[in-house]
């Protein structure tokens, strides 16, 4: 009953309020002038205010506008965001470099045997039975055999096998002298052959020894005693002397491949960082202490050494370092301030010995004796260098070329900018000179230097 | 002050170019109690001569050196420098107490100054740079920042020690000094390389490091100049004052090569030539000397290091205690110097310099400043004060280099004549240059180091022209500090939230703007 009542109230309120609402349009046009009126005079609005859709933020142009400018700023800052945050990154030549890097260079080797015909047959038959049985040692050869009575002419391109009426073997410019009336003598024309033309076998362990090629190396030749203060040291030396005699002719011979600046120096305190392990009546340095032989801390050397192999003498090598004499003075030397004349041919014929075994020169077999007297490596042995280090530079050239090429594709942020393009363009350029170039069966004139 | 002067002479053994080595120690004793001493190491490499620029593009010819350092034979060879000065200094050298100084690169810092030949296939300042780079290296100093901002010409100052070649092209002086490096052990090491008997053995093995660095003052020097007649000679020194009176209870100036180095002289370098330890004697008090010297010539002790017995440990004893001396009269400075920065505005200051010349005669003397761009000379406010009045004459001979912002140092010369027994203050208005924000060094606050002016008395010629003659080294002033206008560098963080703070107010009213609509709401009178 109660709550009818409440509801019934309500009810009355609402028609109340739709009687007022009820009014007639013009009284209430009426009603809202005068409001308008009075409030116009208490606040003073300006005209365009009192209509608030007349606003000009208000009117929708102007707020589209407005927002447009905000994206127009962010769109037009884009191109400028892409610009300052890309990297260079200009396409390589990859194509070409897999290309060039599939092309496996070859250098042809040509041999003129002066015999008769069944001679040279049998000479071509077991050489290419012997390159087949190593392919690895004769990678990038192509040996062609020639019989020819008049090997004379094609002097200029091959290296010619003349007959020779006794042992042993000798060899003058491009020109082997060998018996070749012997029941045994094509296979021993072919062994010699092989040993002279691809000396490099798996076997000897080269590629730890020998250091990288480079067109410029750096001999420092030092001389170096532990203690000088402590008396019997050899305080000069006559350095170029030793040089003359036994390295210059080296360096004179490679400099198709290398340049070489020398240098000497003394050292009158160069201490060991360890001490020598006393044996019966002599010292001995053990495979431990020569890893530490060198020390850097206080010779002044030139740059550190890597790494080691051990030898019996008192000489060894540094592999893709250099190489070290210790001598030992064979008496007290009395008053003797200068390593003796003797002394410094025998270490230098060491060195010498060192330097060509660091930079990959390869020793005639011994069985053949070199008759030019007036230069120390033959040039069957200059060429077979030049071959192998022609080989090696375009292969690592290829190797890098396409490592580079993989690492850009794998790296997605990487820069590539112009002078890594253009070095790239320029390997492709020498590799294409080699293989023009590799025509020659005398590698001297092809030989290029390539670098990345 | 009693100079110790340690020699080391090697000699040669070789054909071709060859060398020498002399080695000397010398110490004095000052008026003052310390004693003054040097270690000089000469090398002469015979018959060789620099190298010409003009060649640099071929092949150099093959180096053998015995004693000359390897090391430092390549570099001269590589920027084919013919004459070339590296100090490295700790400390200020007091002219007024402690006299000339036997080696007169005594300036604050490092030093670097070198007598280059022009040639086409790399300018002077292309191998400057790489020389200076390639000396820090081996020295493990920063020399590298010796660049365009310090470097200058100043030809009559530095005038080549040695001979010049006489090439088709000139030579050209190049000059840089960095008041702010500091010499110490990492420096002495390589330095010691240098050296044929290194520190094992010979005077050199008194080279302690602990004790080198601990004195009042030290310094060290390479020297390479080029003579005629001899070679290439390399000279190496090493600078030292030390104060005996420092420890020990009683007040007596004796020292000792153990008490002062901490080391003897156990055997001698087998390579040198000569190898000696030259000790000044006093004069007017009684002392006693052991071991008994090689020989004395005039008031100076030599004891000859190959002969005597080892181990060598010189002694000298005073018979008396001693006492400061009131007054301080060197002779062998023609003039003192104190140079001062006044005013404490940051933007601009006056540079003040003081000299009083001692001797009753006048006293000519270059005056040089280099200044980098930091410190700008108002030229025209020079002036120049007599014992309290201007004076017209002081000044002279004018030159000067402006500089350019942010690259070339000042270079500014004028020949002073300094009247007999008075006091010049010459003083000019200087502005402080206001840096880049990057600019500024790590500690900024702690301002910048002005290299030390450099004064080199002369002797003039008969008509008083530029045919002036260095009659003795130079004089180095100390070094200044400039406190520059330095930012608040916390500032960027205070842009970066200013910043951030008025987009957000902008953003937020224009969003707020925008995403409002405003209507009239009328509000119902009471009445109706």
């Amino acid at each position: 009953m109660r709550k009818w009542e409440i509801r019934k109230s309500k009810k009355e309120e609402v028609k109340e309020t739709l009687q007022e609402l009820e009014m007639s349009p013009a009284t209430y046009q009426q009603a809202a002038k005068q409001n308008s009126t009075t409030k116009d005079d208490a606040l003073a609005l300006p005209p365009s205010l009192r209509d608030p859709k007349k606003l000009f933020f208000q009117s929708d142009w102007i707020r589209r506008s407005i927002i447009a400018a905000y994206w127009a700023v962010i769109l037009l800052a884009l191109p400028i965001w892409w610009y300052t945050t890309s990297i260079e990154r200009l396409a390589l030549p990859t194509r070409r470099v897999h290309q060039v890097a599939e092309n496996r260079l070859e250098l042809p080797i040509t041999v003129c045997v002066d015999s008769h015909q069944p001679f040279v047959e049998d000479v071509r038959r077991r050489l290419s039975v012997r390159i087949a049985a190593e392919p690895d040692r004769w990678k990038g050869l192509v040996v062609e055999v020639r019989g020819d009575s008049n090997c004379n002419n094609l002097r200029e391109q091959a290296y010619v096998v003349s007959p020779a009426a006794s042992e042993p073997a000798t060899i003058r410019n491009r020109q082997i002298f060998l018996p070749l009336h012997k029941p045994n003598s094509s296979q021993r024309v072919v062994d010699t052959l092989a040993s002279l033309l691809s000396p490099y076998t798996a076997a000897s362990n080269r590629e730890h020894r020998v250091t990288q090629y480079s067109p410029r190396y750096r001999l420092a030749f030092s001389l170096l005693n532990e203690d000088a203060a402590a008396g019997d040291a050899y305080l000069a030396w006559k350095v170029l002397v030793g040089l003359k005699a036994h390295i210059n002719p080296i360096t004179r011979r490679l400099s198709a491949l290398h340049n070489f600046t020398i240098e000497s120096q003394v050292q009158y305190h160069a201490p060991l960082a360890f001490s020598p392990v006393q044996m019966d009546d002599s010292y001995g340095i053990t495979p431990e202490d020569l890893t530490v032989f060198v020390n850097s801390a206080e010779w002044t050397l030139c740059r550190l050494p890597s790494f080691w192999t051990p030898s019996i003498s008192s000489a060894f090598l540094l592999p893709q370092w250099g190489g070290i004499v210790i001598h030992n003075p064979d008496s007290q030397t009395g008053g003797t301030t200068e390593l003796p004349l003797q002394n410094l041919h025998e270490v230098f014929t060491i060195f010498a010995n060192q330097l060509l075994a660091l930079l990959g020169v390869p020793t005639l077999p011994p069985e053949v004796v070199n008759m030019d007297t007036s230069v120390d490596l033959s040039d069957w042995q200059l060429d077979a260098l030049i071959r192998r280090r022609t080989l090696e530079n375009v292969h690592e050239s290829q190797d890098t070329l396409l490592s580079i090429v993989k690492l850009v594709d794998q790296i997605e942020d990487m820069p590539v900018g112009e002078d890594v393009r253009g070095d790239i363009e320029d390997a492709l350029e020498a590799l294409n000179k080699v293989n023009i170039l590799s025509g020659h069966s005398h590698c001297t004139s092809a030989h290029l230097k390539l670098g990345l | 002050m009693l100079p110790v002067i340690a020699n080391d002479d090697q000699h040669n053994l070789h054909a071709g170019p060859t060398a020498d080595v002399v080695a000397t120690n010398s110490t004095s004793s000052m008026s003052h109690g310390k004693v003054a001493a040097r270690f000089s190491f000469k090398t002469i490499l015979s018959g060789a001569s620099p190298r010409d620029p003009a060649t640099l593009d071929n092949e150099d010819q093959s180096q053998h050196y015995t004693f000359f350092p390897l090391a430092l034979g390549q570099i001269l060879r590589q920027y084919a420098v013919t004459e070339l000065h590296l100090t490295l200094n700790a400390g200020n050298w007091n002219y007024d107490r402690w006299g000339y100084p036997q080696e007169n690169g005594v300036g604050t810092g490092a030093e670097l100054w070198a007598w280059m030949g022009e040639g086409d296939i790399k300018s002077v300042d292309e191998r400057w740079r790489g020389l200076r780079n390639a000396l820090a290296g081996l020295f493990c100093a920063s020399l590298g920042s010796l660049d365009e901002l310090r470097t200058t010409s100043p030809e009559q100052s530095f005038v080549p020690e040695g001979s010049l070649p006489n090439w088709e092209t000139s030579h050209k002086v190049r000059h840089a000094s960095l008041p702010s490096e500091h010499v110490c052990t990492e420096n002495l090491t390589p330095f010691l390389k240098l050296l044929p008997c290194k520190s094992q053995s010979g005077i050199a093995s008194l080279l302690n490091p602990h004790r080198l660095f601990d004195a009042d003052w030290h310094g060290m020097g390479v020297h390479v100049l080029w003579r005629e007649e001899e070679g290439v000679e390399l000279r190496l020194t090493f600078q030292a004052v030390f104060d005996p009176l420092r420890s020990g209870s009683v007040k007596k100036q004796d020292w000792s090569l153990q008490s002062l180095f901490d080391r003897n002289i156990h055997r001698s370098c087998p390579v040198a030539r000569t190898s000696q330890v030259v000790s000044t004697l006093p004069t007017d008090v009684a002392y006693s000397i052991s071991p008994e010297p090689s020989s004395i010539e005039g008031n100076v002790a030599i004891f000859d290091v190959k002969s005597l017995v080892k181990p060598l440990d010189i002694k000298m004893e005073w018979a008396n205690s001693f006492s400061y001396p009131l007054q301080y009269h060197p002779d062998s400075v023609p003039f003192s110097v104190k140079r001062t920065l006044r005013g404490s505005s940051q933007a601009w200051g006056q540079l003040s310099v003081v000299i009083t010349n001692y001797r009753p005669s006048a006293v000519h003397a270059l005056y040089l400043e280099i200044m980098p761009w930091l410190l700008q000379f108002l030229v025209h406010t020079l002036e120049a004060q007599v014992d309290g009045t201007v004076r017209d004459g002081i000044i002279s001979n004018l030159t000067y280099v402006a500089p350019v912002p942010h690259s070339r140092p000042t270079t500014f010369q004028v020949l002073l004549t300094l009247p007999p027994q008075s006091t010049v203050h010459l003083t000019m208005d200087v502005t402080k240059a206001f840096l880049r924000y990057t600019e500024h060094p790590p500690d900024a606050q702690r301002g910048w180091d002005l290299p030390p002016a450099i004064f080199t008395p002369l002797e003039l010629g008969m008509n008083n022209s530029a045919a002036a003659l260095v009659k003795e080294g130079r004089i180095y002033t100390s070094a200044l500090l400039v406190d520059l206008a330095t930012p608040d560098f916390s500032m960027p963080y205070n842009v970066i939230i200013f910043t951030c703070s008025v987009i957000a107010f902008i953003f937020g009213n224009v969003f707020n703007l925008l995403t409002r609509r405003f209507v009239v709401v009328r509000l119902e009178d009471k009445k109706s």
